[in-house]
């Protein structure tokens, strides 16, 4: 549920917003991540107009207003903000001082009435974008979270196989936890994901025998972040004989968390595998390949190349010999 | 096979960290998977951190969710320890 209050709180600075008027209705409810200029509603023309996005008013929608007589105007107002719709709130663009009707009718519906000194262009990108965000998708996941060379690293795996110990071991070589246990997920714009923790547990650890500890404080602020994109996921799993592991890396795995498709790796777990040096070589690997350089695939058009080569000189080796 | 219950919390200072401790130790031989859901946050109920981060009160009520072999034991042990309020 977010309410006018939250977007008032939270962006109010950076948005520049003052209240004007109805106060009372900062526990209205934004249903729909939409920001709306009613330009054409004013004029009467209500077809399909969609009674709950925040209304922006800019300098068309205010200087119409002061055409029309002051009967006109009420009911026209009445028309969009009255209780036939659910308009959360009313931003003025451009400081414009608002008509009283607009006033009037904003204290009696207990609407929010606010005004910023952006223009509307700009109020309205912005707006669209806090709210998209907002309204974004986004899930928990049980996981660990840990930027290694600066790639978003998701640890997976079951209980006690070793997540934490594999983070606390990146993070004294100088790598950053973003968040240990429980990840929360937000599909951004652009189709990628982010993830950060929660507040309370935010930089602390549990590590079995040692109780929970607080990495911030412990290894200093360079080793946290507060939030990441996801670029990888590494499923840590216990060692299994009858498994058969990856052994060249020409076929990528993939997994898919909220819709959006990420490199997959599974990575085996037993006494004298180093895990954490294995996670550094799975991020630089990473790296390598969004640089346009995938070691196993040149490697794989080399031996092809040699094979290839091979053939012609057995085939030429063959014509030439009758 | 899959349980599921609501349970609250009983004991004054709520879910906190000796509770918590409680409950992993409880479920750290099952099998199967718990998960706490209360409001939208849908937490593994193994882990102490994410039990944590729910920060329950006295008299929360929480959906407990057991699935898996031992579903309906787990879920009676779970039960009696939120019911005794985790012997506080």
């Amino acid at each position: 549920m977010y309410l006018v209050e939250d977007l008032y709180k939270r962006h109010g600075e950076r948005l520049g917003l003052e209240v004007v008027a109805g106060k009372k209705g900062m526990q209205r409810r934004i249903k729909t991540p939409e920001a709306h200029r009613p330009g054409l509603s004013l004029s009467g023309y209500l077809k399909g107009h969609a009674g709950k996005r925040i209304l922006i008013f800019g300098r068309v929608e205010i200087e119409y207003l002061r055409d029309l007589d002051p009967e006109t105007r009420i009911s026209r107002l009445e028309a969009i903000l009255g209780p036939s719709t659910q308009t959360p709130a009313v931003i003025l663009a451009r400081r414009y001082r608002p008509p009283k009707e607009l006033i009037g009718l904003c204290e009696k519906y207990n609407i929010p009435l606010m005004r910023t000194n952006m223009t509307t262009m700009n109020l309205l990108n912005k707006l669209t974008l806090l709210l998209t965000e907002k309204f974004s998708p986004s899930m928990n996941c049980h996981g660990t979270l840990v930027e290694v060379f600066g790639v978003g690293v998701l640890i997976q795996g079951d209980s006690s196989v070793g997540k934490s110990e594999a983070a606390l071991g990146l993070i004294e070589r100088g790598h950053r936890l973003i968040t240990d246990d429980i990840v929360k997920v937000r599909k951004r714009e652009g189709g990628h994901l982010e993830g950060f923790g929660a507040e309370l547990t935010r930089h602390h650890m549990e590590i079995r025998g040692i109780g929970i500890i607080n990495v911030a404080h412990l290894y200093g602020a360079v080793c946290v972040r507060d939030h990441k994109s996801i670029d990888i996921v590494v499923k840590l799993e216990a060692w299994d004989d009858h498994n058969f592991y990856d052994r060249v890396g020409v076929d990528e795995k993939s997994c898919d968390i909220l819709g959006v498709k990420l490199p997959y790796h599974l990575l085996p777990v037993k006494p004298g595998r180093d895990v954490v040096l294995l996670l550094e070589t799975i991020a630089l690997n990473h790296r390598l390949k969004r640089m346009g350089y995938n070691s196993a695939k040149e490697f794989n058009s080399k031996l092809l190349e040699m094979i290839a080569s091979k053939q012609k000189k057995g085939m030429a080796s063959s014509e030439s010999s009758p | 096979m899959k349980v599921v219950r609501k349970v609250k919390v009983k004991n004054a200072l709520g879910l906190h960290t000796r509770p918590a401790t409680h409950i992993v130790q409880l479920l750290q031989r099952c099998k199967s998977d718990v998960r706490f859901i209360y409001k939208q946050d849908s937490i593994n109920a193994k882990s102490i951190l994410s039990i944590l981060t729910l920060a329950a009160k006295k008299g929360t009520l929480l959906t407990v969710a057991v699935e898996g072999e031992d579903a309906e034991e787990v879920m009676r042990k779970l039960s009696l320890a939120f019911e005794t309020g985790f012997g506080e």
